[in-house]
């Protein structure tokens, strides 16, 4: 079990994202095309479906080669995280013309805050669970 | 093979592997492992649910953040 630590943190980085990509796809399949919501979301879908989980899987993975010997907390570690994935998912949409509505941004900071908290919980919890049965923690 | 023969090679086994010696566990080894299985119980500090609150009120409070969390999760 001492072999590949980082190849499985990274694995145990994008087990909850993928998982929840699910939820995340049902969602929006049903606004768009049950609902008929006239938001053009697959040319944006790409970020939470490929970049997201890598991202949490890249991670668990810098934790694990720098955070953890530093003995740097998991849920704040991970907590950070939005502070990066905000603007990223921004410049997707900037990067292919579509058009956030401005409520969006009038949220944004409760939004962030918000986000980091999840963040927090989560990669405290269901990360760091996954990272000791992994034999990573 | 000679009578010797397989005297000889049964002392060159004897001297070449060692005496098991005592194969018994010198200790229970459960205890240990109830312990063990104990000490996994996730504890969830009390400033954990106030966080968790929190970001559910907020979630209540402003609907609108939903999708926004959902893109970036």
């Amino acid at each position: 079990m001492n072999k590949h630590p980082l190849l499985r943190a990274y694995l145990a980085g994008i087990a909850l994202p993928t998982v929840f990509l699910l939820v995340v796809m049902t969602g929006y399949t049903v606004i768009r095309y049950v609902v008929n919501v006239p938001i053009p979301v697959e040319r944006v879908i790409v970020f939470p479906m490929a970049a997201v989980p890598n991202a949490w899987g890249l991670w668990n993975l810098l934790y694990q080669a720098f955070g953890q010997r530093r003995d740097w907390s998991l849920g704040l570690f991970g907590g950070s995280l939005p502070l990066l994935l905000a603007p990223g998912g921004y410049l997707v949409t900037r990067l292919l013309n579509f058009s956030v509505p401005p409520e969006v941004f009038h949220f944004a900071p409760f939004a962030v805050p918000v986000a980091m908290i999840l963040y927090y919980l989560a990669w405290k919890y269901f990360v760091g669970f996954l990272n000791t049965e992994l034999g990573i923690a | 093979m000679s009578e010797g023969e397989v005297h000889e090679m049964k002392r060159l086994l004897q001297s070449a592997v060692r005496p098991a010696g005592e194969t018994e566990l010198s200790r229970d080894l459960w205890p240990t492992m109830v312990s063990r299985m104990s000490r996994q119980e996730v504890k969830v500090p009390w400033w954990d649910w106030v966080l968790l609150a929190g970001a559910s009120l907020a979630l209540w409070l402003f609907p609108a953040l939903v999708p926004a969390l959902l893109y970036h999760l």
